[in-house]
């Protein structure tokens, strides 16, 4: 079944270019001109990816974001003009999942697609445990004691790459490439951003992280892990 | 340490010019108390010689008649005693005399006389010579007697020094004759003791000393205050121009009046005005202009991005053209990258050009990120057959750099190189120093003229417009380059011959802005690896 794929983007001419290209790749692209317009159409063909451009009339792309995440889960990738402004940290702050600059190739733009629409991994058929919260691996599902937390699709994974090798120290680059596809050198800003927003749902107290630790100078591991009984490493 | 309480001396001697040099106030007062001492003094000096001189003289004249008188009464008196018989009784006359003298020396410091008898003389009577009791006749000097003598018809005198109680005062001596009938020619000493004269000019000076004193004492602090009234304004404005400097725009003087201080404040005022309307303006501008620079940059790029798309979903099928539709669909494809590389140049350029620029600074090492640029650049360099080697002799620590501007310099420079290189080697070299990093990319290819080298930084120069460039090459690279390196507070120098190659070498302090003297790298380094490229014997390559 082809990924339905809703395109947010105010210039008509992008967006159906766009739109072109999806369909080359076998995506099912949907549009919308403005953030209202998105969100009505979030509603009626529940997208499987949303691309979202950062500059809308009326609600702004990041308040359209922010709004989306409210209720789901639902991969994000920004687009913005400008790659090297606050714009691209406060659009990731509010939720969405990857960004490409315009412009871009379109090669590029679907690569991030693909990553973000890869099946669930395989990893291991088991429940890690990380201090007093516990994955679900084949659910999909984080709890402390019986509370579930909702994570994006994303943060699972990141949580996940992190949980599967608890003594490991990943480098920003380790992280960028396992969880976002990125092979070459990327922004770490994704990263730190993305932590942040686990570290904000997982954690009791984000300013002093027990499950996502931090390891100065070097990157992330995961901390309190007690067994995780057959690694699939 | 005995150094250090010297230097304090020195400083502390030094004070007095260090003040006399700043303070207005201070030279102004001084001179003019120095002045106004000088012209007191010499006015004061003159004045108390005068009144010295008018004093003395008004005595001398007051004694000298006295004299006269003195003399010719007594002369009277002594022609007055001669009988009917023509003889005359020179004793009592003497006495009587004595009395009348004694009356007529009435003036202040009378000190008593003399009357001697002039020797020499034969007479058929002698009259005894008298004096007052009490008298020093060594002050009737044998001088005075002689000149008295010589010249009998007037009345001289003579300057003497009196001694009174052991006391030396000054005195005079005023001496007449007169003759005493039969008893012959007679000189008359009058004394005067000078000293009320001496007190009250010696009062006269020191009055005249401490007045002077006053008056430039009260001169010096009128000045000072009256200088002080007018440096004010100065001062004033001094301060107030400082503060402006400091960037405090509000700063304004006081317009006080109609004279030349308030002249002065109104066009200082004026000046202030116009200075701050002007940065006003000029800052609000460069807001303009960068919000433009960001505008435009938006509003640019997403037509690009859809020209961008649709050029590429048509090169994916570009197998299915004709030959001609093929190669057009390529071509259009390399001019839309170059159109995006141009745009991002042209945005970068005014970005610095609006002082919009802001260092994105990590700390980072500098090794990697320059491996990291050849590794980009390898396949490139392949293509033209340039190895592109490193040499690494420093620069290991961390640097605080911004990482996205340093690599596009040096890909700036390893991309020129390969263009130029003509498939020779290309080395870049890393070394460090105490203050600053280097990394300089060197190439044996085709060099540059000197009017080359030095238009290589100018904006959309080539040095060869139809040379192949693989590298994109819009212009504006060494350009963009040049303001990244300035933005760290470095330096880019540029060393080339034509026909043997060039360099170009990017100097930048350890931190961004800091200061620094000398350039880690020589310029151009000579490869150690290497050894055989360096400077060849030009014999050998005309052979």
């Amino acid at each position: 079944m082809s990924a339905r794929i809703l395109v947010v983007d105010d210039d008509v001419a992008l967006a159906e270019m766009i739109g072109i290209v999806l369909r080359g790749e076998g995506y099912i692209p949907i549009q919308a001109f403005d953030g209202a317009d998105a969100l009505l159409k979030i509603a009626e063909s529940k997208p499987d990816l949303i691309l979202l451009d950062v500059m809308l009339p009326g609600l702004t792309g990041i308040e359209v974001c922010s709004k989306i995440r409210e209720t789901s889960g639902v991969p994000i990738i920004m687009l913005t003009a400008k790659g090297d402004t606050t714009d691209v940290v406060r659009g990731l702050e509010s939720g969405a999942d990857d960004y490409v600059v315009k412009p871009f190739n379109p090669k590029e733009l679907v690569a991030r697609i693909r990553t973000r629409l890869r099946p669930a991994s395989e990893g291991s058929n088991t429940v890690i445990t990380l201090g007093d919260v516990t994955i679900d691996v084949p659910a999909h599902e984080v709890r402390r004691a019986d509370t579930p937390i909702s994570l994006t699709p994303l943060e699972f994974d990141l949580l996940l790459a992190l949980a599967l090798k608890p003594q490991q120290v990943f480098t920003r680059e380790m992280l960028l490439e396992q969880v976002w596809g990125y092979h070459y050198k990327a922004d770490t800003r994704l990263v730190n951003v993305h932590v942040q927003r686990l570290r904000a749902k997982v954690e009791l107290d984000p300013d002093n992280p027990v499950i996502v630790q931090t390891v100065r100078g070097i990157g992330y591991k995961a901390g309190g892990a007690t067994s995780a009984a057959d690694s699939a490493s | 340490m005995i150094p250090q309480a010297w230097r304090a001396f020195l400083v502390a001697l030094g004070a007095p010019f260090r003040f006399w040099r700043t303070s207005l106030l201070t030279r102004t007062v001084a001179i003019t108390v120095a002045l106004s001492g000088l012209a007191v003094t010499v006015i004061g000096g003159y004045m108390s010689l005068t009144i010295a001189d008018s004093l003395f003289s008004s005595r001398e004249n007051q004694i000298l008649s006295e004299t006269a008188r003195a003399a010719s009464t007594a002369q009277s008196l002594f022609e007055n005693s001669v009988t009917a018989s023509g003889s005359i009784d020179v004793e009592t006359a003497n006495t009587t005399a004595q009395t009348a003298i004694r009356a007529a020396q009435s003036s202040p410091g009378s000190s008593g006389f003399a009357v001697l008898r002039t020797p020499g003389q034969i007479t058929p009577q002698t009259m005894t010579s008298t004096s007052t009791a009490g008298l020093d006749l060594s002050v009737v000097t044998s001088e005075l007697r002689s000149r008295v003598v010589s010249e009998p018809s007037q009345i001289h005198y003579q300057s003497v020094t009196i001694r009174v109680e052991g006391e030396a005062r000054p005195g005079i001596v005023a001496s007449a004759l007169f003759q005493v009938p039969s008893a012959g020619q007679y000189e008359l000493y009058l004394i005067y003791d000078l000293q009320d004269v001496q007190s009250t000019l010696t009062l006269i000076q020191r009055t005249l000393i401490a007045g002077s004193l006053a008056l430039v004492l009260a001169i010096g602090v009128l000045t000072f205050f009256v200088v002080r009234l007018a440096i004010g304004p100065v001062r004033q404005a001094a301060k107030t121009a400082e503060r402006l400097a400091e960037g405090f725009l509000e700063e304004r003087l006081t317009e006080r009046g109609e004279d030349v201080i308030a002249v002065l404040a109104r066009s200082f005022n004026k000046m202030a005005d116009s200075m701050q309307r002007q940065i006003v303006r000029l800052a609000n501008l460069s807001q303009v202009q960068q919000r433009f620079v960001s505008d435009v940059s938006h509003e640019l790029r997403t037509p690009l991005t859809t020209i961008r798309l649709a050029g590429d979903v048509l090169y994916a099928q570009r197998d299915s053209y004709s030959p001609e539709n093929s190669r057009t669909v390529e071509l259009l494809i390399t001019q839309i990258e170059r159109f995006e590389i141009m745009l991002t140049d042209l945005l970068e350029m005014s970005r610095y050009d609006a002082g919009a620029v802001s260092l994105e600074v990590d700390e980072i090492n500098l090794v990697p990120l320059v491996e990291d640029c050849l590794d980009q650049l390898a396949p490139l360099a392949a293509q033209k057959g340039s190895p592109l080697l490193l040499e690494v002799r420093g620069g290991y620590g961390e640097s605080e750099v911004d990482p996205r501007r340093i690599r596009r310099i040096v890909l700036n420079f390893v991309g020129n190189a390969i263009d130029h290189g003509e498939g020779r080697e290309i080395v870049t070299f890393v070394d460090s120093n105490e203050e600053a990093v280097a990394i300089a990319v060197r190439d044996w290819g085709v060099g540059m003229s000197p009017d080359q080298v030095l238009r290589v930084f100018d904006r959309f120069w080539r040095a060869d417009p139809s040379r192949q460039r693989t590298t994109g090459g819009t212009g504006l690279g060494l350009a963009i380059a040049q303001e990244d390196a300035a933005a760290h507070g470095g330096r880019i120098d540029v060393w080339s011959v034509e026909g043997v190659g060039s360099c170009f070498r990017l100097t930048i302090p350890r931190t961004p802005l800091a200061g620094w003297d000398e350039s880690p790298l020589p310029l151009p380094p000579e490869s150690m690896i290497i050894p055989e490229l360096n400077p060849r014997d030009v014999s050998e390559e005309l052979a």
